[in-house]
């Protein structure tokens, strides 16, 4: 069920959120966390999906912001989105009416689906919403906020209302974070942030400055998404011989994220040298090759979900590994929402 | 794994919280392959595993069975069972990698040529995939059997594992009939096994559930400081079945409830709740816990009075008419096995003086739940008229293990707006999250995964079954001379010698 509320404010969000559980007899309750999107209008239904995939895990409410209006040219600078510009500060009736549109296209999730839309009683808002119950708001209740004008400053008092009492808050910016997460308002109120700077315009100039200014609540996906290749290298070193790693070679795209955090990480824990090859035409880790007194131990990935695993005096081996989706790296990430170490001493080299 | 003493892996890095355990190089081998739970359960769960990553690329997976298959054969068997209950999605390229090390072994237990060819067959595994000699063997069949394939392992010296490898074995219960069979069936199997590799899987009792347990009462400061004959006046643990005994005639006749469930499920169940925080949640010392526990359950002079059973009648379960246990196919019209049984253990201990544990379990019951209901006292004194709190029964904590898993607290709250004060039962709810399960693994999958890594199980171990029995042995013995059961009306909650077994002490049993 999806419910519009054009021209709106937060207590009657809260409200309707308040009918809707009584009306379904459920509590509200219920839910581990508050999942706060902090995004742009183009990424929010990629972004839905894999929040509402993961809180079939992780009963979450969402809150989705919207930080820009949808039109092309107002894409957010990302290193900082400090100047707002005065005229729109001004909530004009005409811009209303155009926003009220835009809100029916929140990108529904299908066109079946049973959509109601509330008329505003009164006077024009600086806030449009929506609010998806049920089937189509996975396991918990969407509601997203498309603030204009001088609201869209005030992120963190906008959402307040609206959090579930007592449980932790994790914000997510699925594209281009802000230049320092921990002084974003809405970042500021959150035990836990996730950036994705290799969906964000400029990958390696957005990590920099994430790096920079990192706090030991700030996550990026592009450690998620090493996951499964730092556990299967850990388990091949399980496997005896138990010989010392003298050196390490890694493949793949040069503006593949995962791929330096790995080379940072492996250099750390075998105390070997790592180089690097790059290969052309992938964004992705392509192979990852252990020299020990024995021979090569490699891991490679030509493909996209297989994985081959040789190991000296050994047939290469093929194993399932297929590239991790958003949603998996997600469910991830709100499954352990305590800061990383491991990651900590990644990111400060 | 367990063995590496001298050598860290230096990519285990123990604040890596996120990085998942993948088993090392290894083949499971199932016996009763072609059993009802190998079907639903433990193939799916194998490919479930294999699909999240948690498989090495070398693993190989035997199946023993009588039919006539080759290795082929036997993998699009195994494919069938796979796609009709996976759990997560069935990708060609993972049924794939996984099918280059299915095998199958045509052969009976007695046959000694077919345990050479099994040992064959797991050697070619160990060159062809690379298991490296690690193999686990599942029993999926009858305890009758364990005797029998146990020895032939040994004797094809599939038992027995080289310096760096090994082998393990894996045991559904029942962990046999009474005390004397169980010893006699731990001396079989610890015979050829050494006990560390013996893994008794009971599960009813999932790791899941166990360790939920623990947090609730161990890491919450709330509960703990009531959890004791102060405050607390009864303990009820119900395990109820709504399905009868279905195609299981041959196991359960002459089994019976107590022994199928109380003895395991329920003596489990009442040792969580009743022991003390246990020094860590290591193996050991929670087995410690229990142990203590259960070594101070006393039983009660007068079984009589404090012990029920029943065998259920025909009559409706829900909407379905069923028919009563005597004219299920396969049982004697004569049978004395019960399909219900309750009965009251007291704990020697001064935390549980003086507080009764009621456990009961029953086929054909109203519903299928499982919980454990800490029943508390009374007030000792209400400040209120007698008539506002006529409606108000004791407060209660609920801890509801299947299904959805969670914890419900009963206590007492004014009806609003009502001329006269009055107080009513309302119960508060935590359920583990409504859609939790969607995304979770299955038990079987941690439980297999378990035993590949060789991680210390929270299953019981023998000297928890030993004393299980010992506290079970002397009611199955009373019973015996006993005769009929008293017959209840499917889809009730049990017959009604039980309902006075507790209204005698003045209790009732929960409606769960």
């Amino acid at each position: 069920m999806i419910i519009n509320m054009p021209n709106t404010e937060t207590n009657r969000i809260a409200r309707k959120i308040e009918e809707l559980h009584q009306e379904r007899g459920e509590a509200g309750n219920d839910r581990v966390l508050t999942l706060i999107i902090s995004t742009e209008k183009d990424e929010l239904k990629e972004a839905l999906e894999a929040a509402n995939g993961a809180s079939r895990e992780h009963p979450c409410r969402v809150i989705a912001v919207i930080n820009d209006d949808g039109s092309p040219d107002s894409t957010p600078n990302q290193a900082g989105q400090t100047t707002v510009t005065t005229s729109n500060d001004v909530p004009e009736s005409p811009v209303n009416t155009a926003h009220s549109s835009n809100v029916t296209a929140m990108a529904a999730p299908n066109a079946t689906c049973d959509v109601i839309t509330i008329d505003p009683d009164g006077a024009a808002t600086d806030l449009d919403a929506q609010v998806r119950f049920g089937a189509d708001a996975g396991a918990g209740e969407v509601i997203i906020l498309q603030p204009r004008g001088g609201l869209k400053r005030h992120a963190d008092t906008l959402v307040m209302p609206l959090l579930v009492p007592d449980i932790p808050i994790v914000t997510w910016w699925p594209t281009n974070p802000p230049a320092n997460p921990a002084n974003d308002p809405l970042g500021a109120m959150s035990g836990r942030r996730i950036t994705d700077a290799a969906r964000s315009n400029n990958p390696a100039a957005t990590f920099e400055r994430l790096a920079a200014n990192w706090e030991p609540q700030d996550i990026d996906l592009a450690w998620t998404r090493i996951t499964i290749w730092r556990a299967m290298l850990a388990s091949m070193l399980d496997q005896p011989p138990h010989l010392p790693v003298t050196s390490v070679k890694l493949t793949g795209g040069e503006r593949s994220l995962p791929l330096q955090l790995l080379a940072t990480w492996l250099g750390r824990q075998l105390a070997a040298p790592v180089s690097m090859e790059y290969v052309p035409d992938t964004d992705f880790i392509t192979g990852v090759y252990l020299e020990r007194g024995d021979g090569t131990l490699s891991l490679t990935r030509e493909h996209s979900d297989e994985a081959v695993i040789s190991q000296p005096g050994q047939k290469p081996q093929t194993v399932s590994m297929p590239l991790r989706t958003l949603e998996e790296s997600l469910s991830e990430e709100l499954r352990r929402i305590d800061p990383d170490e491991v990651y900590a001493s990644v990111i400060r080299g | 794994m367990s063995e590496q003493t001298s050598w860290a892996n230096p990519l285990r890095d123990p604040r890596d919280l996120r990085l998942p355990r993948i088993a090392g190089p290894c083949s499971l081998v199932i016996f009763g392959v072609t059993g009802d739970l190998s079907k639903k359960k433990l193939l799916p769960a194998i490919y479930d595993l294999a699909n999240r990553g948690l498989l090495p690329p070398s693993f190989g997976l035997t199946g023993f069975g009588r039919r006539d298959w080759s290795n082929e054969a036997f993998a699009d068997f195994v494919k069938e069972c796979v796609e009709t209950h996976c759990r997560t999605p069935f990708r060609e390229s993972t049924w794939n990698n996984l099918a280059k090390g299915i095998r199958f072994v045509q052969g009976t237990f007695d046959d000694k040529a077919a345990f050479e060819r099994l040992s064959q067959t797991v050697q070619e595994l160990d060159r062809d995939r690379g298991t490296r000699g690690n193999h686990a063997f599942y029993m999926s069949v009858p305890p009758s059997a364990f005797p029998i394939v146990s020895k032939q392992l040994a004797d094809s010296g599939l038992a027995k594992s080289s310096e760096d490898a090994w082998r393990r074995v894996i045991i559904e219960k029942p962990f046999g009939h009474d005390l004397e069979s169980a010893k006699e069936l731990d001396r079989v199997v610890s015979e050829v096994f050494d006990p560390n590799s013996v893994f008794r899987i009971d599960h009813y009792l999932g790791k899941e559930t166990v360790q939920n347990m623990l947090a609730l009462r161990f890491a919450n400061s709330m509960f703990e400081p009531i959890w004791n004959a102060n405050y607390v006046d009864h303990v009820q643990i119900t395990m109820a079945e709504d399905i009868g005994i279905g195609g299981r005639a041959g196991y359960y006749d002459g089994i019976g409830a107590a022994r199928d469930v109380i003895q395991n499920h329920l003596l489990q169940l009442m040792a969580l709740t009743a022991m003390e925080e246990p020094v860590s949640f290591a193996a050991s010392d929670l087995t410690a816990e229990k142990t203590k526990v259960l070594s101070a359950v006393r039983l009660p002079n007068d079984l009589s009075a404090n012990t029920a059973r029943g065998q259920y009648a025909a009559g409706w379960q829900g909407s379905e008419q069923v028919c009563g246990y005597l004219e299920e196919t396969g049982i004697d019209k004569s049978s004395t096995t019960e399909t219900y049984a309750a009965i009251r253990l007291d704990v020697d201990t001064r935390r549980w003086a003086g507080v009764p544990f009621y456990l009961r379990t029953g086929k054909r019951l109203g519903k299928r739940v499982t919980e454990i209901a800490v029943v508390f006292k009374r007030a000792p004194h209400l400040p209120f008229e007698q008539t506002a709190v006529r409606e108000l029964g004791n407060n209660a904590i609920v801890i509801r293990v299947q299904p959805n898993e969670g914890v419900t607290i009963r206590f007492g709250a004014k009806v609003p707006g009502a001329t006269a004060m009055e107080v009513r039962d309302v119960s508060m709810d935590f359920s583990y999250g409504r859609s939790f399960t969607e995304n979770l693994p299955e038990a079987y999958e941690r439980l297999i995964l378990d035993v590949l890594l060789g991680e210390p199980p929270l299953f019981p171990t023998t000297k928890e079954v030993e004393l299980s029995w010992q506290i079970l042995d002397p009611i199955e013995e009373y019973w015996a001379g006993l005769g009929q059961p008293q017959p209840y009306r499917s889809g009730t909650w049990g017959p009604g010698e039980a309902d006075e077994m507790l209204a005698r002490e003045g209790r009732h049993w929960r409606m769960p």
